[in-house]
């Protein structure tokens, strides 16, 4: 990585270590239960929402369906840990199931041009539900239950939980910086054009998507586990797939730091709002996608940097640092 | 030795044929310029020989080996790279990122981001654009645009290049530029396949001279053999029945 030329490019290099040591050492400050489960479940669903931004934002294929590899996730982790494996290999499992599946969508969507892929992973969502409500080893419709033969450690979920939005930062930062992310930004604008350059946009796609499902498995993984009873009208829901969708749009879409924004957003809304005010989340929601869609394409972050413009002074110091022309 | 060997080359699109039984050889090192009245099938041949379409007859060689209807990604990586007459820049990407995707992936395959980034600078600077290289490629003219397209394909680090119009839209010293460009990219080791509406700067430029017709090859030679061919200037002109009455 280059070293940063100024200010604002010294903040984006410290300021995300800042807050991994600041969410490593607030337990230390004795926060209640339930603020230790809200960033837990910022976390893990901030790391579904970086999973969904590498395909859906920085490659620029729309997904509906990953709550298929959150489901999957939560259904493997549960499984090995029903066989007596630890989580964590546990966790393994889920990516690699949830990259497997990847495959499965990618194989034959890929290669076709047009809306196929965002209508595969429409499909697909409904047909693994329906098969998990049927399937009898798991449980159906009625759920999984999991259990541990230790007593319920909140801390550890929580930690758990970081590493995992830490890896799916760190993933996304290596990607956005490398020679596959440019492109992957390549494909996105036009994939024929990168395609003349030597970039193989099928195979390309193909591997975003399954580290995408990978990082979304894990993080099924880890919420089952403190869930410890999941269903597939839960997990497996088409609405699971939309909030996945959510949180990168609001928050920025085809950035890193859109989908962590998003990420705390949406969980705000729905553990707060939700709870005080039945169904006003989904207004919330509509207003929200309405404003960006209109307003601010780059999202929630797109709409901070243009905020941050206004002020004269950062205007200069950009000028200055910047390059010339 | 030829670098690239088409033969019976035929592409129909519904029931026309926009290429009917088109043959020929180009030899190494060479600038060969591809001429012809609207819709004779000059792109449709590039796009047949680069992978875009793929062809419903004929065969296509380079080095001897069949290359016919493989994908575009994948011929850039043997070295055969192309520019598109309408051009696509990735226009939310800087100028120089648009190039260096091109080394990264071409058939130099880059891996290290500070190489490719003197490696794509070097491209620029062969079409004069290395001093708008972190502006955003929406914010270049039309001409420049059409620069960075060529700038793009030459750092792909081809063998055989083939250029679809690229001077359309270029001012007379932008296209003497770019025929000087043509020159030193010819002298550096790669071919040239070349086609332009623009008759002079191709007649000037070009070693060897393929004429299309409606999908047909008409004639085929030195461009000073070509400006006579009677068959060519009736397909440009439309015969020339006042001359022959004359003549009577």
């Amino acid at each position: 990585m280059t070293r940063p030329q100024n200010l604002s490019g010294w903040l984006k290099l410290v300021l995300p270590w800042l807050l991994f040591a600041a969410l490593l050492l607030l337990p230390a400050t004795g926060p209640s239960d339930n603020i230790i489960r809200l960033l837990f479940l910022t976390a893990v669903w901030t790391t579904t929402g970086l999973g969904w931004n590498l395909i859906g934002g920085m490659t620029g294929q729309v997904s509906f369906g990953f709550a298929v590899f959150f489901g999957l996730g939560a259904y493997t982790t549960a499984l090995f840990m029903q066989y007596g494996h630890t989580p964590y290999f546990g966790f393994v499992g889920a990516a690699a199931a949830a990259m497997v599946a990847s495959f499965f969508i990618g194989l034959p969507t890929f290669r076709l041009r047009g809306p196929y892929f965002v209508i595969a992973t429409i499909g697909v969502t409904e047909a693994v539900r329906v098969i998990m409500n049927n399937l009898e080893i798991t449980g159906g419709a009625s759920g999984y239950r999991i259990t541990e033969n230790k007593p319920f450690n909140p801390l550890e979920h929580y930690y758990t939980a970081i590493a995992a939005v830490a890896l799916a930062v760190l993933v996304s930062t290596i990607i956005a910086n490398s020679k596959f992310g440019l492109a992957l930004r390549a494909i996105k604008q036009d994939q024929d054009a990168a395609a003349d350059l030597g970039v193989n946009p099928y195979t390309s796609k193909l591997w975003i998507h399954a580290i995408a499902a990978g990082l979304t498995g894990i993080a099924g993984g880890i919420y089952a586990r403190r869930a410890a009873f999941f269903y597939p009208g839960d997990v497996f829901a088409f609405s699971t797939g939309i909030s996945i969708l959510l949180m990168p749009v609001i928050g920025g879409i085809g950035t890193v730091w859109g989908p962590v924004l998003g990420g705390v957003i949406f969980v705000i809304v729905e553990e707060q709002i939700s709870v005080k005010f039945p169904n006003f989340h989904l207004l919330i929601y509509g207003s929200l996608l309405i404003i960006i869609i209109l307003l601010e394409p780059d999202g929630l972050l797109g709409l901070l940097r243009r905020l941050f413009r206004l002020f004269p002074h950062q205007q200069a110091k950009t000028r200055l640092a910047g390059d010339p022309g | 030795m030829a670098i690239l060997e088409v033969e019976k080359l035929t592409k129909y699109f519904g029931g026309v044929a926009a290429l009917k039984d088109v043959s020929f050889d180009i030899p190494q090192k060479q600038i060969c310029g591809f001429i012809g009245p609207n819709g004779a099938g000059k792109t449709t041949l590039f796009s047949v020989i680069t992978g875009a379409h793929r062809p419903s007859g004929g065969r296509v060689q380079l080095h001897g080996k069949d290359i016919t209807g493989m994908d575009s990604a994948a011929l850039v990586k043997k070295g055969v790279a192309r520019t598109h007459q309408v051009v696509r820049p990735f226009k939310a990407m800087t100028v120089i990122e648009n190039v260096q995707v091109a080394v990264h992936y071409g058939r130099r395959a880059v891996t290290r981001t500070s190489a490719a980034r003197e490696h794509a600078m070097e491209a620029l600077k062969l079409v004069s654009l290395d001093h708008k290289a972190p502006l955003m490629a929406s914010a270049l003219s039309l001409g420049e645009q059409k620069r960075l397209e060529v700038a793009r394909a030459l750092a792909t680090a081809p063998e055989l290049l083939l250029l679809d119009e690229i001077c359309g839209g270029l001012t007379g010293a932008e296209t003497r530029a770019m025929m000087e460009l043509l020159h030193r990219v010819r002298e550096g080791g790669t071919t040239i396949m070349y086609v332009e509406h623009d008759m002079k700067a191709i007649m000037a430029v070009c070693d060897r001279i393929t004429v299309l017709n409606f999908g047909q090859k008409l004639a085929e030679g030195k461009p000073e053999d070509i400006q006579n061919d009677a068959s060519v200037i009736e397909a440009y002109l439309g015969k020339t029945d006042f001359g022959s009455k004359k003549r009577a």
